[in-house]
């Protein structure tokens, strides 16, 4: 490890030392240890650390403050548009009272050494400022301990006497300080923290102390972004690379290539080989890569190449089929896994004064993020390196070490990878599977060079890896004027078997006891939602698992996962339920989010550690409020407050928006409430829709959305805002347009003709306003986007009458139920 | 065979006049800034001027590019990297992951040069085939009006 100094953008920056014995003894997150504040050649000599004479003052695995006094913070994870950097060097710069013109950015290279200093490297579930708030804190703060107590030295003042501010410890008695930088120049910085001890102990600011956090300081990585310097994983160059093009396989997946024909391909200057990608993981299936000296020839020949096919077991399964198993499925009650089970949600309905019955389907869509996936694979001195912009390092480099094992036969541990983050150009949970890189590495030992493989967006379409298909069936129960029952049927493919490699996760993890815990191979990711914050009495949400559908178009997440159709399908519903009675759909929901029983939200307990590897699983994963031991982990939990909070939000949304105004002729509002991510890790927020129906067409204009979000704290507003705004949009698109459909086991769709977005012209005005409760921050990339479907499919009904139960709307739909209204 | 000029530099290529520019410009001329998106002209990641025109350069054959055309890609809009547009952009806090904003920025680049006082509607007719992921049109309107209020700015400056 100490030979490879992680990547830094700043060329002329002093290679990192090796902290291997630093991280032993602040291994935090495996057994206690001590968090040494300390000069690394203490801990460890290096050989670009002797070269530079003075060493880097290096407290953390945060951050690096050099003599120069440049603060660079190691940022684990993936920039791809959050400008999640930025967010997490303010709350360190923060505490540490660095100058903000200091601070610098850079990416750990992953590597196995790495991982065990920086831990698992992965981006998901809005919840990089969540998981890393609380001890980022600390480490910056632990740095300005020990930088005011050398400082106050050579101040000759006591420390208690000094404080720091600007990059400067300062002795306002003597009105003298000393920078940084002079600081490191001057002395050896030795302080070791005892962890977990000390390091509990290290105080934190007031809120009112803060001077970076909730500033809307513009994200550093946006400048380069406006001037084609930003690098993506696309824009990486190798002496020597091939370019790599895939062929579009038969089926989505499980087609086996049978013959390559490359006679044709041949003829095409610049045409190297074709490579039909071994899938020894049953990844990359009926994959045949065209290589050549340049990417337009590579594509070239993957159009000439002949492959014949054996379609494989899904190669005439459709959309159509999918829906039709569910609907089977749905008929044989007592398969369903029972996901939420609280009073007796039979007897409700049998008691019930009225039943209201709907069922309720959405459909494929995909991530079509604007970089296309792409990879570039070198295998050089027995090292593999990777360039890629991915939301898991980690996972590449273990899945790519997996792949690498069975296709060289050799034991993991003596395969040397290495990967290197660059941008990510759009994620949306879309960049978390891997098969650009194995089928890369495969070309590379295939033809021995270098090789960039990038997809076509045609061939990124036909390989990716969609949101499956949902169908719904609910029944609501009421009795004197009260909705007191509530049953949520849901079939769809889950992503968990396929995603988590044959590791299916039980409820055993939830720890909740209305779960049925007889129950244990249910797969939160494809029902989460469905557990929503209303006070219920008698609740159910049961559970079918289509397992073909999962593996014939390999279900994924995608942006808010299972939140963006079950939000849609129970805040339509409820709504429904809201009408049925003659209830104002705010007043209505107000009433039943009331915060009682489990929906009152854990409450702070305070402060302990979790342990163990399960540390990092637990709460990155789900957001556990506590550790798999039953220590608590280090932040409050983001439920607290639990439906009150989400209300309250509610009553923001409506009042800011002008809820119950009147409303000219086909126009209207609807509101929705969501608390996405997982029940564990909610953000709170409200939403609602102004939208405008032509009556000839049955064509919707969004013409206004207003956002209100509870996060706890905003550590960037703006930031905030821009996430807000582009995931509201993003829930809008997918109401309003996407559909991936799939035919005998392809997808139809290959382009953006086809697979359509949003696109300017139908942007509509959007009014966020942020509710700073002033609890531990919760995740703010995705929720807003769960809140604008079932919006505006609201506010369609209140428009024109028309209820929407089907996702995307489709205009003759509407039109059909005008003309019956 | 072609000599281009982009950014006032000259360059060989030896690409097939099949080739679409883009590639030419990003693979073989390493000037990345301008991205793939499509390859059909459904995106406009791929935006550059040529002659001082929006074109989606995925859909420009070499062979189609004359001799004596002069090629801008987001790296040569401006000296600095402080044309209006890029300006306005920052100042707006336009990009989330970044990836369509250099064929946005030169989209409106063109589009500005030629009408520096745009209404809304205009705004939204020009950067209309410009599509972004991660949504960021809420801020590309209002990023545009600022880079015609900073144009007009610099020219009353001259």
């Amino acid at each position: 490890m100490s030979k490879r100094p992680a990547r830094s953008t700043d060329s002329a920056a002093p290679a990192r030392p090796g902290r291997r014995e630093f991280f032993v003894r602040s291994s935090m997150l495996a057994a206690g240890g001590f968090l040494s504040i300390g000069v690394p050649g203490l801990l460890r000599s290096t050989d670009a650390e002797a070269a530079m004479g003075t060493p880097a003052f290096t407290p953390s695995i945060w951050f690096t403050i050099t003599p120069d006094g440049r603060t660079t913070m190691h940022i684990v994870k993936a920039e791809m548009g959050q400008h999640i950097g930025t967010g997490l060097a303010q709350v360190i710069a923060d505490e540490l009272e660095v100058n903000w013109d200091d601070v610098r950015l850079d990416s750990p290279l992953e590597s196995v050494d790495n991982f065990a200093i920086y831990g698992l490297a992965y981006t998901v579930n809005s919840g990089s400022v969540t998981t890393e708030f609380d001890r980022i804190s600390r480490a910056g703060a632990a740095g300005r301990i020990a930088l005011i107590e050398a400082g106050s030295g050579l101040l000759g003042a006591r420390a208690s006497d000094c404080h720091a501010a600007n990059s400067h410890v300062i002795h306002p008695a003597s009105g003298r300080s000393i920078s940084y930088g002079e600081i490191l120049q001057k002395v050896r910085i030795d302080r070791k923290f005892s962890y977990p001890d000390d390091f509990r102990k290290i105080p934190v600011k007031p809120r009112s102390a803060y001077k970076i956090i909730g500033k809307s300081i513009p994200a550093l990585d946006i400048p380069a972004k406006t001037c084609g310097q930003a690098k993506y994983g696309i824009d990486m160059f190798l002496p020597n690379m091939l370019y790599g093009a895939l062929v579009i396989p038969r089926s989505r997946y499980g087609s086996k290539v049978l013959s390559v024909d490359d006679s044709e391909a041949r003829k095409i200057p610049g045409f190297v080989k074709a490579v039909t990608i071994n899938d020894a993981m049953g990844k990359c299936t009926g994959w045949v890569v065209a290589l050549a000296e340049k990417f337009p020839a590579a594509m070239k020949a993957a159009s000439a190449l002949k492959v014949s096919y054996d379609p494989g077991p899904y190669g005439s399964l459709s959309t159509s089929d999918m829906m039709e198993e569910f609907s089977e499925l749905v008929k044989n009650v007592d398969a369903g896994a029972n996901w939420v089970l609280e009073g007796d949600v039979d007897q409700a309905l049998a008691e019930a004064d009225k039943v209201l019955e709907m069922e309720y389907t959405t459909d494929s869509v995909v991530h079509a993020t604007m970089e296309p996936l792409n990879a570039t694979v070198q295998y050089a001195n027995d090292e593999w390196h990777v360039y890629v912009g991915t939301q898991s390092t980690s996972f590449a480099r273990m899945t790519l070490s997996a792949y690498l094992s069975k296709v060289l036969n050799k034991k993991p541990e003596d395969l040397k990878i290495f990967v290197h983050q660059y941008l990510v150009g759009g994620g949306f949970g879309g960049k978390q599977d891997y098969d650009e890189i194995l089928a890369a590495a495969y070309c590379v030992h295939e033809s021995g060079r270098p090789v960039k493989l990038i997809q076509t967006r045609e061939s990124n379409f036909a390989t990716s890896f969609p949101r499956t298909p949902t169908l719904h069936r609910l029944k609501a129960a009421v009795k004197d004027g009260e909705l007191v029952g509530m049953n949520h049927d849901l079939a769809c493919g889950w992503m968990g078997p396929r995603f988590y490699v044959g590791k299916k996760y039980g409820t055993d993890w939830l720890q909740l006891d209305s779960w049925d815990k007889k129950k244990v191979d249910i797969d939160q990711w494809s029902i989460g939602g469905s557990d929503h914050w209303y006070d219920i009495p008698n609740h159910r949400v049961r559970a079918w698992d289509s397992d073909r559908t999962t593996w014939a178009i390999q279900a994924s997440a995608l942006r808010t996962v299972s939140n963006s159709y079950n939000m849609f399908v129970v805040e339509s519903f409820m709504d429904e339920v809201a009408h049925s009675l003659g209830r104002d759909p705010v007043d209505f929901r107000l009433d039943i989010l009331n915060g009682k029983g489990g929906n009152r939200g854990i409450p702070n307990t305070g402060y302990s550690p979790g342990t163990g590897s399960d540390y990092y699983m637990d709460h990155l994963w789900i957001s556990l409020p506590w550790g798999k031991d039953g220590t608590w982990i280090p932040y409050e939990s983001a439920t607290v407050g639990g439906a009150l909070r989400l209300a309250n939000c509610l009553r923001v949304a409506a009042g800011k928006a002008g809820w119950g105004k009147r409303m000219a002729p086909n126009t209207g509002m609807g509101v929705a409430v969501s608390s996405a991510e997982e029940r564990q890790s909610p953000t709170w927020v409200a939403g609602v829709a102004e939208v405008e129906v032509d009556p000839g067409s049955g064509q919707v204009r969004v013409k206004r959305l207003t956002i209100a979000m509870d996060m706890g704290t905003a550590v960037n507003p703006g930031n905030i805002k821009a996430q807000i705004q582009g995931s509201a949009l993003w829930g809008t698109s997918q109401f309003l347009h996407e559909k991936l459909t799939t035919r005998n086991g392809s997808f139809e769709q290959h382009n953006f003709d086809t697979y359509r977005t949003i696109r300017l012209h139908e942007v509509p005005e959007i009014n966020v306003e942020l509710i700073e409760s002033g609890h531990h921050p919760s995740g703010v990339g995705e929720p807003a986007s769960t809140v604008a479907a079932p919006a505006i499919a609201n506010a369609i009904f209140n428009a024109v009458g028309v209820r929407v139960r089907s996702m995307p709307m489709r205009p003759e739909d509407i039109l059909a139920g005008m003309r019956k209204t | 065979m072609a000599e281009l000029t982009i950014n006032g530099q000259s360059y060989f290529t030896d690409s097939p006049p099949d080739t679409p520019l883009l590639w030419v410009i990003r693979e073989d001329l390493r000037l990345t800034g301008t991205k793939y998106g499509c390859g059909v002209g459904l995106c406009g990641s791929c935006t550059v001027h040529i002659n001082g025109e929006a074109v989606r350069s995925c859909r420009m054959p070499l062979g189609d590019v004359s001799g004596d055309a002069l090629i801008t890609t987001i790296e040569g809009l401006h000296p600095a990297n402080a044309h209006p547009v890029q300006k306005a952009w920052i100042e707006h806090q336009v990009p989330q992951c970044g990836y369509c904003q250099s064929g946005q920025i030169m989209q409106a680049a063109a589009f500005l040069a030629r009408n520096p006082t745009p209404s809304h509607e205009q705004i939204v007719d020009a950067m209309n085939g410009n599509l972004c992921r991660c949504a960021t049109y809420g801020r590309i309107p209002d990023a545009v009006a600022r880079a015609a209020e900073l144009m007009k700015e610099d020219s009353s400056n001259v």
